[in-house]
């Protein structure tokens, strides 16, 4: 390769931006960290220290334990869990046919267009009468109402990421099998699920973990630890008058742990995901 | 042959038997709120027709235009900074950054913050910009950048400004950085050695080639962020709560405390109506312009 000088000065600004956005990513997140292994006693120190001197977990126990909040985070669980079904189920249902079966191409085009548009649906604008069905259901406060809206704010991303993998598997290999006696049923379940199982499971990962981060839904229609999930939980920490900053952190980083580790897995499908599928990560 | 078109319309009407109800269903469940929100728009506390009182009320109120101001304000902050150093990134990253294992990394660190939860990102910001813990005026009076009294960074109705539209820019650039990147890898190398071999110059390159193959993605990008700033509403609420006075209510925020805090359900019915058919007639020209696949 030829290292001319340019190359060599680009590099060295490369380096540079890259260490500079390494201590602009790396520094917030180490100081949440570190925040959360402090003692109460550190934090009222008249100095405050960048490096903790008896680092702890107290904080972790006390969020999980003495403010109850493993039940938040079970709520979590159960309501991404439920939400990552019924989106995916209702998701193939729909892409199935469409990419799967001879529909009209205007059909096709305009269920991924009408999906495409929910997208862009801004939430606070349909919380509102969301609000007003939970409340007339008598369902405020329970985990379903979260699943419900959940499922419809993901189902525009699983329609348009499942009909991408589902048209990427051959029409033939299911052909086969019906020319051989099988049902569409049986070539669904036998062949095609089986060769779409890993774009169907990347999918799932990244709308639980969508559904992992949400807020504003869980804000409004939950009001205690029966339904409550951890993001209005952590919330709940910061706007006490009182701050109890190593806490607020344990809560930050017991958020956050899931989603990254999840998306470790689901590296190659976010990006394609979050663009629905415009932008494809070889 | 006959056979054979007979599998066929099967096959169609088993496509509608499947796809009818569902999108049946999911066009019901969708519409009913609709429906809901714009007979709450027309009525009074109690249910009575009041006309479009709600929608004067929405309307003339000045609060509104100040939740519009500030998420101008902070979209005209974010976007620009956020596409610069995106595009700025994925081009060094693409030109300098050879070793694969080393792009895969990079490209495994830059997908991290996106799915960080907005509600953990505020809190960091918190520890960074909150009065008493804050770390970033505890670095600032060390490295002897400031003296005595500290900054207010939350209590300003500017720079808390500049502090949301931060968090927004270190969540959201990778993003961008994400989109070129991947958007560079489809620049054909013949062009660019043919570029070369001409004499064209590293800016030359970018200018003239790179730019090309990346524009349908620029638009891409601003359709995307746009909407993401108009629901934008989790690290505001935690880091200012819309403060200081309303310096940081954004659009979600305001409709949020028309509705929860101030109880109008009428006016935030209103309100909700409003901002879905204005998204409706935006879309139906974003629609247009989105460069995607339709296959």
């Amino acid at each position: 390769m030829r290292r001319s000088p340019a190359f060599i000065l680009r590099s060295a600004l490369a380096t540079v931006a890259l260490g500079a956005a390494g201590v602009l990513y790396g520094f917030p997140l180490y100081w949440l960290f570190v925040t959360s292994l402090k003692s109460k006693g550190e934090l009222f120190a008249s100095s405050v220290h960048l490096i903790p001197h008896n680092p702890t977990f107290a904080a972790y126990s006390s969020v999980l334990i003495d403010r109850g909040f493993w039940v938040l985070l079970k709520n979590s669980v159960i309501v991404c869990f439920s939400t990552v079904v019924v989106t995916l189920v209702v998701g193939l249902v729909i892409t199935y046919p469409i990419t799967r079966l001879p529909v009209p191409a205007r059909l096709r085009v305009g269920v991924l267009n009408w999906a495409l548009s929910l997208r862009f649906l801004p939430p606070i604008a349909v919380v509102i009468p969301y609000f007003a069905i939970v409340r007339t259901l008598q369902i405020y406060d329970q985990p379903i109402a979260l699943i419900g809206i959940y499922s419809l704010f993901n189902l525009p991303f699983a329609i348009w990421m499942l009909k991408g993998f589902l048209s990427e598997i051959p029409l033939e290999l299911e052909d086969a099998a019906l020319v051989d006696g099988a049902t569409r049923w049986i070539a669904f379940r036998r062949v095609l699920l089986p060769l779409a199982a890993p774009g169907v499971m990347a999918a799932g990962i990244i709308i639980f973990t969508f559904a992992w981060s949400e807020f504003l839904f869980a804000l409004i229609l939950t009001a205690t630890p029966n339904a409550q999930t951890f993001p209005v939980g952590v919330q709940g920490l910061v706007t006490q008058f009182e701050i109890i900053w190593n806490d607020m952190a344990a809560a930050g980083v017991i958020a956050m742990a899931l989603p990254l580790i999840l998306m470790v897995i689901g590296r190659n499908y976010i990006v394609a995901g979050l663009t629905f599928g415009v932008i494809r990560e070889k | 042959m006959r056979a054979g078109r007979q599998r066929l319309s099967r096959d169609e009407r088993l496509a509608y038997l499947i796809l009818l109800p569902a999108l049946g269903a999911v066009f019901v469940i969708v519409t009913i709120p609709f429906v809901l929100v714009i007979i709450q728009s027309l009525s009074n506390e109690d249910g009575s027709f009041i006309g479009f009182v709600n929608y004067s009320r929405a309307l003339g109120n000045p609060l509104l235009y100040e939740a519009i101001k500030a998420t101008g304000v902070y979209a005209v902050i974010v976007l620009p900074i956020e596409i610069l150093l995106g595009l700025s990134f994925s081009v060094l990253v693409h030109r300098t950054v050879r070793r694969p294992g080393l792009r895969a990394a990079i490209y495994v660190l830059a997908i991290l913050p996106l799915v960080v939860p907005p509600v953990a990102i505020g809190v960091i910001a918190r520890l960074i910009y909150a009065p008493g813990y804050g770390v970033l005026n505890v670095i600032l009076e060390r490295w002897g950048l400031m003296h005595g009294q500290e900054i207010n960074w939350l209590g300003d109705p500017t720079l808390a400004m500049l502090a949301v539209a931060s968090v927004d820019v270190w969540q959201w650039t990778p993003f961008v950085y994400l989109v070129f990147f991947s958007g560079l890898q489809t620049v054909p190398r013949e062009s660019v050695e043919a570029a070369q071999i001409d004499g064209a110059g590293w800016w030359a390159q970018f200018r003239y080639i790179d730019l090309h193959y990346l524009r349908p993605l620029f638009i891409l990008i601003i359709v995307f962020r746009l909407a993401d700033v108009l629901r934008v509403f989790d690290h505001v609420f935690i880091l200012t709560g819309g403060g200081p006075g309303t310096a940081t209510q954004l659009l979600s925020l305001y409709m949020y405390r028309v509705e929860f805090k101030f109880f109008d359900s009428g006016q935030a019915a209103a309100l909700a109506v409003v901002v879905l058919v204005s998204f409706s007639l935006l879309y139906t020209f974003i629609a247009r312009v989105l460069p995607l696949e339709r296959a």
